[in-house]
């Protein structure tokens, strides 16, 4: 019962073992076929999301009330117009609706996975490379912060950002790219910031912990003990060793925070404390579609489908590059 | 204020000095520097800071003085006295209110309904087209139909034009027509802002910038509408049996930083005519004299618009067809006619369900809506649901056997003299010991102050009388003891009653029988609605667990005890045998109920986390009725009459419902 | 490691005590809290509140008292009031908190007037304490009572009510998840790119990408709508238990509050937290498994001839848990309130749907107990996860 995956690996010829490695990298990449698939299902959706402007057929708040609850691939009788993924309780078009809401879920989605990972990795290597009281400062920190109730953090976050609007100085070089990207004002982008920063305040815990274990596994290491003789530096040992070695598995946990942001982000909407209408978001449409579920069991469906499918090929895409960049893949 | 500091610190170094704190109302040391950053945000040299310490409630005549010798003319000055640059001009708001199509602004949330019946949501004045005081067409009042083309032209001749190409308007000094519109998170108001915001900008040129905010903060007690923090805001009123509005109109209950921000009159709108009708409609038995200054009062309300009402709530009540005898009612609780129910397939149990549980039995510190409901099926201490009915905007004896009126003989208003000394009832509504100076309504009902000479005032006294035989669950019959205790108990403020003022305005209780009392009032004295401000009755026989005698009991632990907050001795056809928390309330038959046995031997109140689930277990039958308050009218009513008109055994019932949504304009500006 | 053990739970003494101060702090930062339906009522007539009323509710909700004290009187039950040694009372001045709050007027140069809070009109004092009710502080174990949610009744009734449903759900929802998702996660990973290993990958990563409150409502709408009226067996929609005796299809008539029907309406919560939770746990074991079959050991085994299913059992295994075993400390707060989305689509009465009632109604002292229950549990699932990691791993010194 030979494991003919993993056996297929090895039976590669060596030849080209001098190619660059991210050319490695790539062609390990491609043998993963359904991370290959994901990466043209996202590439369509960031593409459809950033084009939304150009190949919107409606604009995006535009009301009729004489043409709401159209299902799926449905001709508005009076007008003639054509709503492919159908229309929502206001009659606004939601094809529109979904790529000018993916625009915001996405950008949400990285920022919130970027920011905490990057945060969390790097407090993460310090606890765990140095050890001693940095490690205790910064656990017992981390555990701090775990312990922030989510609900009423975005509670605060809302009203200070209602009562201060003004006094929030987000800086025009953030903002204004931002709220391009968003396609929105920057009055509303700036409540997006505020939501992102507070995801990421709270998700950065995730990462830093696992790093911290990579790290104190890492650290333990007998080569890393011979490169401390060898009189390396610290910033050396974690580029080279530290950080490689943990790559695969904090690959995949940025995935799995992506795909846990875009989800939190809905979940936020359910329970009525994320980004709020007009600003359109997957999570805050297929919250609202819900309460519709009886009527017409497709409205959920139509901002659903795009979560599920954007948070599916993420995952592949994660899956894909963590077996292509594992350095003890033998090839 | 303490507090506020330590707030505002905690939130800087929460956010990890992502965002900078409030600075303005963040002195609390009241440091020179922080107040000069945010305040005299002009001022080149060093501003000289008088303080001086206001006593809120009484201002005395010294600072008046100071006051008035001010150079400047202060008063301008305050926040939320200066006038809204925008919404100021009459013409602004008049436009809005031609602008919005209120009728397909209902449509939007209720787009079952036909037109007509929409039409009938639509509300003129703050009160719905149906209630006795409400004024139409006829009597004076402004009505404003949808008219886009009025509305372009007011705007025009206010200055405000549309250039050819834009779509929002712009003043001569190329400022947009833009307003911040606020409201609260709730589905169905972002389902209507929408659409009145499109109607605004597509019909007029009036852009508005919607911002949907949590409603502890749109509601707080410090933020939102009570810090009059919006320019258009959008809430509902609650609208009772009795019109009111006096807190919402008097020109001085306008919030203010310098009266602690008390007053609802959101708005800031002061029309003196206006605010003498509304005090005045509030201060008469008579009816036809409240409809006439109510109506006064609604043609200045119209005519002046500061707050453009919307329409009138559409609620839907729905049961199993199984069900007889359920009969909804706007303004009264569904289970006010319980014990009449009866289940057609002979079936000996009924459950209700809500999406909220109650949070104690003990009524008088409560005012949900759930409460009632559970609380009716227990008689509710001999109170509203037991004593009397409020259906249908009016209201009914139920175990009283008539309601006591000036008409009936059992109410009586009489001229007495008061002199120096007795406690009278005066015009600002407290108890107050008659003295110099002292303003009071006199009975010709005019404002006089007392000026040592004694003074004629009415003074009212109502007698309730119940039926004979009713008693208790554990068969002891209600007795004067029971109501006795009730206004002991109500009075007491360590038990934690919200407002004292109806026990204030009491001069003496006469226990005439165990089944009959008169209450006088002090002189002065003039509540509408006397003739449903009876007693509470309590078990004053009951004896505890813990072995002590119910009267015994020290104010102060009542909203703890068990037998009072989570099982107490029901008067009405049930008894409540079971609460397990946060599933159901369980309730048989009230053997002793005085009315007889009601026919459905159980009934069991199913808690409910959101209405989604609610619908779902009455389209599989697991819940027999939902009430208003818990279908309401959002998205899941329209499965509910789907289902019915697909022939599922339901009943459905749509409401107006007495709730009017309104936009309120913001006069002024910070 | 005995000392090690002391360390840690001296630390764990501070951050309970540091979380517990700015969860408490950060709940009276949001705004709305108990005073709000007053804002809700025409506050006109006989409903009228004077500042006095106001002063007294607040006192009722111990709102007029500064931060501090109404903390430490919530987390260790003190201060009482004066302390008295012999006949002598101290500290019977010192203020405490403020009933009705001052203001200041400002007045600037050029006319300018503002109002600002400031001092105290109505302050209140330590001997003011006296006679309040207090719990005896929530460290020993008294949670008070609640404010709103089940008004001036012990909190400790409400969670009584509910810990058991949370318990059960969560705890038989993680146990089957572990039991389906890891060996889905050993063999998917021994599968490697089989087809096997894609449909179960896209299984768990289905379950992880959608909100649970869309399945829940999916499963209603399905299994309890769709399925009855079309006649089929069908499942209860929500509760924990039938208010009723009911028939379904094939099975028969049902008894309220029989073990069938507390079965029937627990299968649907849990089986929809399983599938969203086999995900995390197959993904992880797959991960972890691929690592170690690709270990020099591994491979050494399999050179010397051992049989396939042996490598996989005995040598790659084992290790493959190692780090499972920590992640299992991770589930030790979920217990509590993880599944506040799920208690609420299916009505299920846990400790998770009354977290978010409690926020949602300002019931402060509710909330905090239960923040309170999962940081404790939360540091208590990182000291046993740091302490598994030394067992496991004897690489790893606790310094």
């Amino acid at each position: 019962m030979a494991t003919t995956s993993a056996t297929t690996a090895t039976e590669q010829p060596r030849k080209r073992r001098s190619e660059g490695q991210w050319a490695i990298v790539f062609r390990r990449f491609r043998r993963h076929r359904m991370a290959m698939v994901s990466l043209g299902i996202i590439t369509v959706i960031l593409l459809a999301s950033f084009l939304a402007p150009l190949i919107a057929p409606f604009e995006p708040d535009e009301i009729g009330l004489g043409r709401n609850y159209l299902p799926p691939m449905s001709v508005n009788a009076e007008t003639g117009q054509f709503h492919i993924l159908g229309t929502d309780h206001l009659g606004r078009d939601y094809f529109t609706r979904v790529i000018y809401a993916g625009r915001v879920s996405l950008t949400v989605a990285l920022l919130v996975a970027t920011i905490s990972s990057v945060i969390g990795i790097l407090l993460g290597v310090l606890a765990g490379y140095f050890g001693g009281w940095v490690d205790i400062v910064i656990s017992r920190f981390l555990e701090f912060i775990a312990t922030f109730p989510a609900l009423v953090i975005l509670l605060i976050i809302a009203a200070i950002f209602l009562e201060n609007e003004q006094f929030i100085n987000i800086p025009d070089f953030i903002l204004a790219p931002l709220s391009a990207v968003l396609a929105v004002s920057e009055r509303e982008t700036k409540q997006v910031v505020l939501i992102i920063l507070t995801l990421a305040l709270l998700n950065w815990i995730i990462p830093a912990r696992f790093m911290r274990g990579m790290a104190l596994t890492v650290r333990e290491q007998l080569y890393i003990e011979s490169s401390r003789a060898l009189g390396a530096s610290h910033w050396f040992i974690i580029r080279k060793h530290t950080f490689p070695n943990s790559l695969p598995p904090l690959i995949v946990e940025y995935t799995l925070a992506v795909n846990t942001a875009l989800v939190f982000e809905s979940a936020l909407s359910f329970l009525g404390f994320g980004i709020q209408d007009p600003t359109p978001t997957w999570g805050n449409m297929l919250a609202f579609a819900n309460s519709y579920m009886f009527n017409h069991p497709w409205m959920p469906l139509v901002p659903g489908l795009p979560i599920l499918l954007a948070s599916l090929a993420i995952n592949y895409i994660g899956d894909g590059l963590r077996d292509a960049l594992d350095t003890r893949l033998q090839l | 204020m303490m507090r506020t500091m330590f707030k505002r610190t905690f939130a800087g170094a929460m956010l990890m000095g992502l965002l900078i704190p409030l600075l303005a109302a963040c002195g609390g040391q009241a440091e020179p520097q922080v107040i000069r950053e945010t305040v005299v945000v002009r001022e080149t040299v060093e501003p000289q800071i008088i303080e001086q310490t206001v006593i809120v409630e009484a201002p005395t005549a010294e600072e008046g003085a100071t006051e008035e010798g001010a150079e400047e003319p202060a008063a301008s000055t305050e926040s939320y006295t200066t006038p809204h640059p925008i919404l100021d001009d009459l013409r602004v708001r008049q436009a809005i209110a031609y602008c919005a199509d209120r009728s397909e602004v209902a449509k939007s949330v209720y787009s079952f309904l036909d037109d007509e019946q929409r039409e009938e949501l639509l509300m003129d004045t703050f009160l719905p087209k149906t209630h006795w005081a409400a004024a139409g067409e006829d009597d004076g009042i402004t009505v404003y139909p949808f008219d886009p083309e009025q509305g372009q032209a007011l705007l025009d001749e206010a200055g405000w034009t549309l250039d050819e190409g834009d779509t929002v308007r712009m003043n001569e000094a190329g400022e947009p027509l833009t307003l911040k519109f606020t409201t609260t998170n709730a589905q169905f108001r972002q389902t209507w802002a929408a659409v009145f915001e499109q109607q605004l900008l597509d019909n007029c040129g009036i852009q508005i910038i919607r911002t949907h905010a949590p409603g502890s903060w749109w509601f707080g007690g410090t933020t939102g509408l009570q810090r009059r923090d919006f320019e258009l805001g959008a809430f509902a009123w609650v609208g009772e049996t009795d019109p009111k509005g006096q807190t919402l109109y008097a020109c001085n209950q306008i919030p203010l930083p310098s009266n602690s921000w008390e007053g609802q009159n959101y708005m800031g709108w002061c029309n003196e005519t206006a605010s003498q009708a509304i005090i005045a409609a509030n201060n008469t038995l008579d009816r036809d004299e409240r409809i006439a200054q109510y109506q006064i009062f609604q043609q200045e309300f119209t005519k002046d618009m500061p707050s453009l009402p919307m329409f009138n709530r559409l609620e839907v009540a729905a049961a199993s067809g199984n069900v007889e005898n359920y009969n909804p009612d706007p303004t009264e609780y569904y289970t006010k006619n319980i014990y009449e129910w009866t289940l057609t397939d002979g079936g000996d149990t009924v459950v209700l369900g809500m999406t909220q549980e109650p949070a104690s039995m003990f009524t008088q510190n409560e005012s949900a809506a759930v409460q009632r409901i559970a609380a009716y099926l227990i008689g509710n201490f001999g109170h509203q649901g037991f004593a009397f009915t409020a259906a249908d905007y009016d209201y009914q004896a139920l175990a009283l056997t008539e309601l006591p009126s000036i008409e009936n003989g059992g109410a009586a208003l009489e001229a007495v003299e008061v002199n120096a000394g007795d406690m009278v009832w005066s015009v600002d509504g407290d108890a107050v010991e008659l003295a110099d100076g002292v303003e009071v309504i006199n009975a010709d009902g005019e404002t006089v102050a007392f000026e040592g000479d004694a003074i004629t005032m009415n003074q009212l006294s109502v007698t309730f009388e119940y039926q004979e035989g009713i008693t208790w669950e554990d068969g002891e019959p209600l007795k004067a003891a029971d109501f006795e205790l009730g206004n002991a108990i109500e009075c007491d403020p360590e038990a934690g009653t919200i407002s004292l003022q109806i026990c204030n305005s009491r001069q003496e209780i006469e226990y005439v029988s165990d089944n009959s009392y008169t209450i006088t009032y002090l002189p002065g004295v003039q509540w509408p609605e006397y003739s449903v401000y009876s007693l509470y009755a309590y078990p004053s026989h009951q004896e505890l667990s813990d072995g002590r005698t119910l009267a015994d009991v020290p104010a102060d632990e009542w909203s703890s005890l068990p037998e009072i907050a989570e099982a107490p001795l029901s008067l009405g056809p049930y008894r409540l045998v079971e609460w397990e928390k946060g599933q159901r309330m369980v309730f048989e038959a009230n053997p002793n109920y005085y009315g007889g046995e009601p026919a459905i031997q159980n009934v069991i109140i199913q808690f409910f986390e959101d209405t989604n689930q609610a619908v779902a277990q009455l389209l599989t039958g697991d819940v027999d009725v939902l009430g208003r308050e818990t279908l309401g009218a959002g998205p899941e009513v329209e499965a509910v009459l789907q289902e019915a008109e697909e022939g599922t055994d339901l009943q459905v019932f749509t409401l107006a419902s007495p709730t009017w949504e309104h936009v309120d304009i913001n006069l002024f500006t910070k | 490691m005995t000392t090690f053990l002391v360390r840690r739970l001296f630390q764990m003494l501070v951050v309970i005590t540091l979380s517990a101060m700015a969860s408490y702090g950060l709940l009276y930062l949001a705004p709305g809290g108990p005073l709000l339906f007053l804002q809700q009522l025409q506050r006109s007539g006989p409903q009228a509140v004077t500042e006095e009323d106001i002063a007294r509710i607040k006192a009722r909700f111990e709102l007029d008292l500064y931060l501090p004290y109404r903390f430490t009187r919530w987390f260790v039950g003190l201060p009482r009031g004066p302390i008295t040694v012999g006949d002598q009372a101290f500290f019977s001045d010192l203020q405490v908190g403020c009933a009705i709050p001052g203001q200041v007027r400002l007045r600037y140069p050029d006319g300018r007037i503002e109002f600002i809070e400031e001092g105290c009109e109505v302050p209140v004092t330590m001997a003011d304490l006296e006679g309040r009710d207090v719990s005896r502080g929530v460290m020993l174990g008294d949670f008070g009572d609640s404010q709103v949610i089940l008004r001036d009744r012990p909190i400790s009734i409400l969670i009584e009510s509910r810990l058991w449903y949370t318990l059960a759900l969560m705890g038989v929802s993680t146990l089957l998840a572990i039991l389906i998702g890891v060996p889905i996660g050993i063999y998917s990973a021994v599968r490697q790119y089989s087809r096997f290993d894609y449909a179960m990958t896209t299984m768990a990563f289905v379950g992880s990408s959608l909100p649970t409150f869309f399945f829940g409502i999916i499963a209603i709408l399905l299994f309890a709508i769709i399925a009855k009226e079309a006649g089929l067996p069908y499942l209860p929609p929500g509760n924990a238990t039938a208010n009723r005796d009911y028939v379904i299809p094939l099975i028969g008539t049902v008894e309220a509050r029989s073990t069938l029907d507390y079965v029937l309406h627990f299968i649907m919560p849990c089986a929809v937290l399983t599938f969203v939770n086999i995900a995390q746990w197959s993904r992880f074991v797959r991960t972890s498994m691929l690592e170690v079959l690709r270990q020099d050991y591994v491979r050494t085994a399999r050179a010397k001839g051992v049989r396939e299913r042996l490598v996989i059992t005995k040598h790659a295994m084992r290790n493959a848990l190692i780090p499972f075993v920590t992640l299992l400390a991770g589930v030790l707060p979920t217990l509590i309130g993880g599944a506040a989305i799920t208690e609420a689509v299916f009505n299920w009465p846990g400790l998770g749907r009354l977290l978010i009632d409690a926020l949602e109604r300002s019931d402060y002292t509710v909330a905090m107990s239960l923040t309170f229950l999962s940081i404790l549990m939360l540091l208590i699932g990182y000291l046993i996860s740091d302490i598994l990691y030394t067992v496991v791993d004897p690489r790893i010194r606790l310094s």
